[in-house]
């Protein structure tokens, strides 16, 4: 009760002050009354009374204060009067308050939106139970610079048993020889769908402890029977899908059509359940075709393990390196077993890390990168808003000595100013958390598969708090700069008018210091950002071995559980045929893997009368590419030898291939390859049996995984001499058309072959390539926003601190003029000022960035850190724009008046 | 004649207290009454009287209303809350203990 009493007066003294010090007032005066009476009745005449009266009660003014002072509301006051206090001086300078303000805001906006990024993406832990405990186990081939591959079933299954360290040892596939392709066709209703899937066996959801939103999870011996020829047709649905495609309606327990079969929904994820970052829609229980289970060579399963309670990354490591040492002997394998020394280029080993490393990969140094340079253009911000602070501190010295005469305590000015400080920064900070969230959306939005983690990604309480620690530095730093600046004026000096700071070389100095630290970190960024542009510019510029304009593509998947190789085949020559006759379509193939963007095969190929450095009759070819209709044609790929594909060859017995430079080089080296005989698996495109195809042509080198890498090893079969297919295939027509304009067309001839199956990824050829360059652009757009912020900022800090110099030196100028110096000299002088600071700040600028710069060296493409042409550019823009901020200010000094300077002072 | 300064820290808050756990008065009456009980020893300065007032008030120990006295004008009239008696209690108990205290070592001495 006593705790609302005290509140509702405290609350009473602070919003009704008008009230109580009225009160205060009437009670003051019946006090004086009554004693005037009492005078008046002793006998006093009355002007006497009234005056012994007063002299008796004293200072009522000094006492009224006591009074408030027991209100004990007095902070609070204060505060609100400084508030009141520094809103009304800041409205009388919108310019200065604006500038802060946007600059305050860009800096801790861009700041937040990164750290958002590292935060979401880098520290948090995965969103599993005991996330530190989970690691990725991969395949690793360092003698030919293979890195981060899946494991074979067999290892899979090895590693399972043999190993002590974990608690559970989970497996998952994503690729075609699990049954799917990483995504499935899914019929809801009658419109179908591509969902991307991936295969899961029950032992991964136990090491991930994944729980079901509804239903079950899958059982055991659901995922790990690899018999028969199809998986059971059971799965789980993401929270998402279930709620986008099913509305968020009881599903469990019904059956839904997945690749042309109806599949049970055996249950529900919670939302945001996801594994490796995957994006994964459906769950599918893992089944492996008893052929590839078996097979060693077969490198098809990702593996998950949970690390048992007290056992260290360390000795997980440790006990798999003992592994590692008889992995043959403990098995019974002699063949494709792992190694500790993988020497040759067919040897592999085994390598243990954490699985949130492995979902980051190598993101996580660009987002350092783009935080390292938002922390630069936040120093910058803050040398700017230094220089500015001192500037207007100086300017408002004598306002601030006045009223330290009039009776403020130095520790009420400091407050004060510090509050204007917290006012602006407070403001800054909140327009940059807005910023920063917009921001982070639109990037999302721009770029949905570039940043890991994404689904993530929210500006939550750690973010929110590295906001508030911004704001309150840059709080700190007026009030500190405010307080220095005011210590060196003496009130006394500071009065005269016309006075001079006695500190004014320091203080020049440290503006000096503040613009040269400004230009030095502006130069870093922009070589930083030269740098970035110019690989994106090369990443373009690539050729890729084919003509992308005016190529249309997007994919078909026909399911392998209800269609055959030979109808496949059909369907797609029905939907190439379809669309051959569109007007304004002048060609169209049909493709196994899309360039520059498709996976790497690696097939063991055996090759007629030819032997490897170890012995064995084949060669890995890298990719196949197996092709339909007039694929040289279509992509505009030139034949450097023999031929290309021709329809005489469809009816002819004997089968055909076509290979590209790098593999004729590799195998024949410089002899002609045409008539030599190769013998691709015809399980891998669904041909029945193995049989010799004869060279008749090389082919220009393509790109094909990533346009920054070198084209690997290419054999090509054509499909319509086999009248065969896999599931998924890729068109490309050449056209004028754009894709838009050919949507409803295409929809329209798939349909017509069959009406289960969507067409998916529609898009020209740029948007492909455009898509495989996807993270420097990001980076580089991102790194050159926040270059030219910071270049603008540190133009600004010149162009300020010599207007302030010039303005300090107006009488002196003045003078000068007024004793015959020339305007073009003083012109001179001013801009030599300013391009002397900037000629140091480019050094250590150019000093810094040989020192950080090998960091970025990774990011880079076709560029060293150190070009000289980048670096020299850069230079010169940077001068420029210092020349540029230098010349306004000098311009004006030199048009100095002395006439008007020298009556003003 | 004491000052108020001389009297012993925290003694007006008691006498204020006491002077108003009868019925309620305005700060004028407060002032005589204490005088007077005191017999002309004790006289309150105003300067200390409505700063000890308002202090009371924040800590909700004294609630104060508006009432006309006796010649008709409105006045400040202070009436002790439930917590200013307890506080009362306290406060006295206090007083009985340090003045015996101090009564002991000054006339045994």
């Amino acid at each position: 009760m006593r705790i609302l009493d005290k509140a509702r007066l405290r609350l009473r003294s602070l919003f009704r002050r008008p009230d109580v010090d009225f009160e205060l007032e009437a009670e003051l005066r019946f006090h004086l009354d009554r004693l005037i009476e009492e005078n008046v009745s002793s006998g006093m005449p009355p002007d006497e009374a009234r005056r012994a009266a007063h002299r008796k009660i004293g200072g009522v003014a000094q006492y009224t204060e006591e009074c408030r002072e027991m209100r004990r509301v007095r902070f609070v006051e204060d505060l609100v009067q400084d508030v009141r206090y520094t809103i009304r001086s800041l409205a009388k300078s919108p310019g200065f308050t604006g500038v802060v303000v946007a600059t305050l805001a860009l800096g801790i906006g861009a700041n937040i939106a990164i750290f958002t990024i590292v935060h979401g993406a880098l520290l948090r832990p995965l969103d599993y139970p005991k996330p530190d405990r989970l690691m990725y186990l991969t395949a690793e081939a360092p003698a030919i610079g293979s890195a981060g591959n899946p494991l074979s079933a067999r290892e899979y299954i090895e590693f399972r048993h043999m190993t002590q360290s974990f608690a559970e040892v989970g497996a998952y596939s994503t690729g075609g020889s699990a049954y799917t392709t990483g995504e499935v066709n899914l019929t809801v209703g009658d419109r179908p769908l591509r969902a991307r899937s991936v295969s899961v066996d029950a032992h991964l959801l136990k090491a991930l402890r994944i729980q079901p939103e509804r239903g079950r999870l899958f059982r055991d011996e659901e995922t790990a029977r690899w018999t028969g020829t199809l998986p059971p047709p059971i799965a789980i649905l993401s929270h998402e899908l279930w709620r986008t495609a099913f509305g968020g309606r009881p599903i469990v327990g019904q059956k839904v059509e997945i690749e042309g079969r109806p599949h049970e929904i055996v249950g529900i994820m919670p939302p945001g359940a996801d594994v490796m970052d995957n994006h994964t829609q459906i769950w599918l229980p893992l089944w492996l075709h008893p052929n590839m289970a078996s097979q060693r060579e077969a490198h098809v399963l990702y593996v998950v393990a949970r690390r048992k309670d007290g056992v260290a990354f360390e000795a997980a490591r440790t006990e798999l390196s003992a592994l590692l040492e008889n992995w043959g002997d403990r098995v019974g394998a002699t063949e494709h077993v792992p190694t500790n020394r993988p020497l040759r280029p067919v040897d592999h080993t085994l390598q243990l890390r954490p699985l949130q490393d492995a979902i980051v990969g190598n993101a996580s140094r660009p987002i350092w990168v783009l935080q390292a340079a938002v922390g630069f253009v936040l120093l910058i911000v803050c040398a700017n808003l230094a220089n500015l602070v001192m500037a207007r501190a100086g300017s408002r010295r004598r306002e601030f000595v006045l009223r330290a005469a009039l009776g403020a305590s130095r520790g009420r000015l400091l407050r004060q100013s510090v509050t204007e400080g917290a006012m602006l920064s407070g403001a800054g900070g909140i327009l940059g958390v807005w910023l920063a969230s917009a921001g982070v959306r639109a990037l999302i939005h721009a770029y949905p598969t570039s940043i890991p983690r994404t689904s993530e990604l929210t500006i939550d309480l750690p973010v929110l708090l590295v906001a508030l620690g911004l704001s309150t530095g840059t709080a700190l730093l007026f009030g500190f700069v405010s307080l220095g600046r005011r210590r060196s004026s003496s009130m006394a000096t500071a009065l005269k008018k016309g006075a001079r700071g006695a500190s004014g070389a320091w203080r020049h100095s440290a503006h000096r210091g503040l613009v040269i630290v400004q230009v030095a970190l502006a130069v870093m960024l922009v070589i930083g950002a030269g740098l970035l542009v110019q690989t994106v510019y090369n990443l373009t510029k690539i050729d890729a071995g084919f003509d992308r304009s005016r190529l249309v593509t997007f994919s078909l998947t026909l399911p392998m559980a209800n269609s055959e190789p030979d109808t496949r085949a059909q369907a797609y020559q029905r939907v190439l045929e379809r669309l051959r006759t569109v007007p304004g379509v002048l060609g169209t193939t049909a493709m196994s893997g899309l360039p520059p963007n498709r996976t790497a095969d690696a097939i063991a190929t055996p090759i007629e009368n030819y032997t490897r450095g170890d012995g064995r009759p084949f060669e890995i070819i890298d990719y196949y590419q197996f092709v339909m209709g007039d694929y040289f044609g279509t992509m505009g790929i030139p034949i450097v030898a023999g031929r290309g594909f021709e329809r005489t060859d469809n009816a002819s017995e004997g089968k055909v291939a076509i290979v590209n430079e790098a593999l004729a080089n590799r195998i024949w080296k410089g002899q002609d390859p045409i008539g030599r005989r190769l013998r691709p698996p015809g399980g891998s495109f669904g041909a029945g049996d193995n049989v010799w195809h004869t060279v008749i042509g090389v082919a220009k080198d393509v790109r094909q995984r990533g346009v920054e890498r070198p084209a690997g090893t290419e054999l090509y079969v054509s499909l319509d001499q086999h009248s065969v297919s896999p599931p998924s295939m890729n068109v490309v027509m050449r056209t004028t058309l754009p894709p838009v304009a050919l949507s409803a067309t295409i929809e329209r001839a798939v349909s017509e072959v069959d009406a289960a199956v969507p067409v998916v990824r529609l898009r020209d050829m740029d948007s492909v390539f455009a898509e495989s360059i996807r993270r420097p652009r990001l980076l580089a757009q991102l790194l050159g926003a926040f270059a030219g912020l910071a270049l603008l900022l540190a133009a600004i800090g010149t162009y300020g601190v010599l207007s302030y110099m010039v303005t300090e030196r107006r009488r002196e100028i003045g003078i000068r003029v007024a004793l015959g110096a020339a305007r073009s000299r003083v012109l001179t002088e001013i801009m030599k000022q300013g391009l002397q600071v900037t000629a140091l700040g480019v050094t250590i600028g150019l000093v810094g960035t040989l020192a950080v710069n090998r960091l970025i060296a990774s990011l880079l493409f076709g560029v060293q850190p150190t070009d000289i042409v980048t670096i020299a550019f850069v230079i010169a823009a940077i001068t420029a724009v210092a020349a540029l901020a230098s010349w306004l200010p000098a311009w004006r000094a030199s048009r100095v008046d002395p006439n008007v300077v020298l009556r003003d002072e | 004649m004491a000052k108020p300064t001389d009297l012993v820290q925290g003694t007006l808050d008691l006498l204020i207290l006491k002077t108003i756990s009868l019925e309620p008065k305005h700060g004028w009456a407060i002032a005589k009454r204490i005088q007077q009980v005191s017999r002309e020893a004790l006289q309150i300065q105003q300067g200390s009287l409505y700063p000890a007032l308002h202090r009371l008030e924040q800590q909700a120990w004294i609630k104060a209303e508006w009432r006309p006295t006796e010649t008709g004008r409105m006045a400040k009239f202070y009436s002790l809350t439930r917590s200013g008696r307890k506080q009362l209690e306290r406060e006295l108990a206090n007083w009985v203990r340090l003045s015996t205290a101090i009564n002991i070592v000054v006339q045994g001495a």
